[in-house]
């Protein structure tokens, strides 16, 4: 997977705003991974059944997750006490990871780090978590290229290191790019003092829960809660 | 060592975020916001890490620097490793955000826990004896996060039992492999620039 992958794109769900969809998609989420029976399962893939519909460029993802979801199925079979009874827990939990994934892979991935950093803003996620956050993206970018041009560096150098020397260079490697990024960071933090501090340092769009994204919750809750009671009944 | 959604029972999610919230929030009170950003690199590290694969035969895998995060960080790594999951859980789907509490609760530990048990030894007068301790905390810190997967696993259906106990195997070349990765990056810190474990 290549870092440059990371991208901001616009989602079809757009007009919601974000702390709406990351709680509507939680709360289903968490009813999806508590439930068990089939009829709850049945009722609860009405929604991703949909979203598919609408969002079909999902689906070469959704092959990747199942081929990993048919090694978890032979692992369960193999370990189960009966081998029936493992391929039929292997299955409900692969539905239920289709069913999650395809919620947050058409709802809240697709919404960029931007309007994500922005809902927890307005979900009043603690400032120096946020802070965090907000410098550890940076950080990403920053140590990847430098981790880049020394992997590269050695590969020229010595294109066919094994055993204990492979690590031995990777460890130094990391070690000192770390090193060298931590005296980077010093200055970056001295930089954030001298603009006064962390004050303002989010500068994100503060928004509201309209009457549509009310809405939108509380059909989520009210969806979430009959699956709940199905799967209890 | 990442647990995917939909395979843990309610319990065992609640059980999770609980001990995320919480080792969380001592992490967050412990953090000196002038360390804020060395905290942000070690996080972006330990997100990078996850990236980089190292081939071992026909298979390959990948570093997760468990035990070099927390022997810099003590309980700060809580809130770095929350913040890295939630990246690569949004990102490139590493996980999922449901499961994040359990994942952080399952790689913060170790990391914490290295850092009480060893923290002091990485700071010793004798090279070789903290090079030694460096290879067992990195050995450690694997093997607690395997066992830790397991247990949660193991509260979800007592059936994973033995599926967790796969995983536990699964996980020893991975830990001798961050064992002697942590014992290296120690050594050349210790050597280049040693104010960084203080």
């Amino acid at each position: 997977m290549k870092i440059e992958s990371i991208t901001e794109s616009q989602s079809s769900t757009s007009c919601i705003s974000p702390e709406a969809l990351l709680l509507c998609s939680l709360v289903y989420a968490l009813t999806v991974s508590m439930s068990d029976s089939f009829y709850a399962l049945t009722l609860a893939s009405i929604v991703p059944v949909l979203l598919l519909i609408r969002n079909r460029f999902i689906l070469s993802s959704l092959v990747r997750l199942n081929a990993f979801n048919l090694i978890m199925i032979i692992t369960l079979a193999m370990t189960w006490p009966s081998l029936t009874e493992g391929i039929m827990k292997g299955l409900t939990i692969a539905l239920r990871v289709n069913m999650i994934y395809i919620l947050f892979g058409t709802l809240i991935y697709p919404m960029g780090y931007a309007r994500i950093f922005s809902a927890l803003n307005s979900l009043n996620v603690p400032e120096k978590l946020r802070v965090l956050l907000l410098l550890t993206l940076r950080g990403i970018f920053i140590l990847h290229e430098r981790f880049s041009s020394a992997l590269i560096s050695l590969r020229l150098r010595a294109p066919n290191l094994h055993g204990l020397m492979k690590f031995r260079a990777f460890a130094y490697i990391t070690a000192s790019v770390l090193l060298q990024s931590s005296e980077r960071s010093e200055r970056m933090m001295r930089a954030i003092q001298c603009r006064g501090g962390f004050a303002g340092f989010i500068q994100t769009e503060h928004k509201r829960l309209r009457i549509h994204d009310v809405i939108v919750c509380l059909c989520f809750i009210f969806y979430s809660c009959s699956v709940i009671i199905l799967n209890y009944a | 060592m990442h647990i995917s959604e939909g395979v843990l029972s309610g319990t065992a999610l609640i059980a999770g975020w609980a001990g995320t919230v919480t080792c969380t929030a001592i992490g967050l009170k412990k953090t000196d916001t002038s360390k804020i950003v060395r905290t942000a690199l070690l996080s972006s590290a330990f997100f990078l890490a996850s990236l980089v694969n190292i081939r071992i035969g026909p298979s390959s895998t990948h570093l997760s620097l468990l035990a070099p995060v927390g022997l810099i960080l003590g309980w700060s790594s809580f809130p770095a490793m929350l913040v890295a999951l939630f990246l690569q859980a949004i990102l490139f789907h590493f996980g999922g955000l449901v499961v994040l509490g359990v994942n952080t609760f399952i790689m913060g530990i170790p990391a914490v826990l290295v850092h009480v048990v060893f923290g002091k030894m990485m700071r010793s007068e004798n090279r070789i004896f903290s090079g030694i301790m460096a290879f067992i905390a990195g050995t450690l810190a694997v093997m607690t996060g395997a066992c830790l997967a397991g247990v949660f696993l193991g509260l979800s259906d007592k059936n994973f039992l033995e599926a967790a106990k796969l995983l536990f195997y699964a996980h020893i070349p991975l830990a001798l492999i961050e064992g002697a990765v942590t014992s290296f990056m120690i050594m050349f810190i210790r050597k280049t620039s040693p104010e960084f474990l203080s």
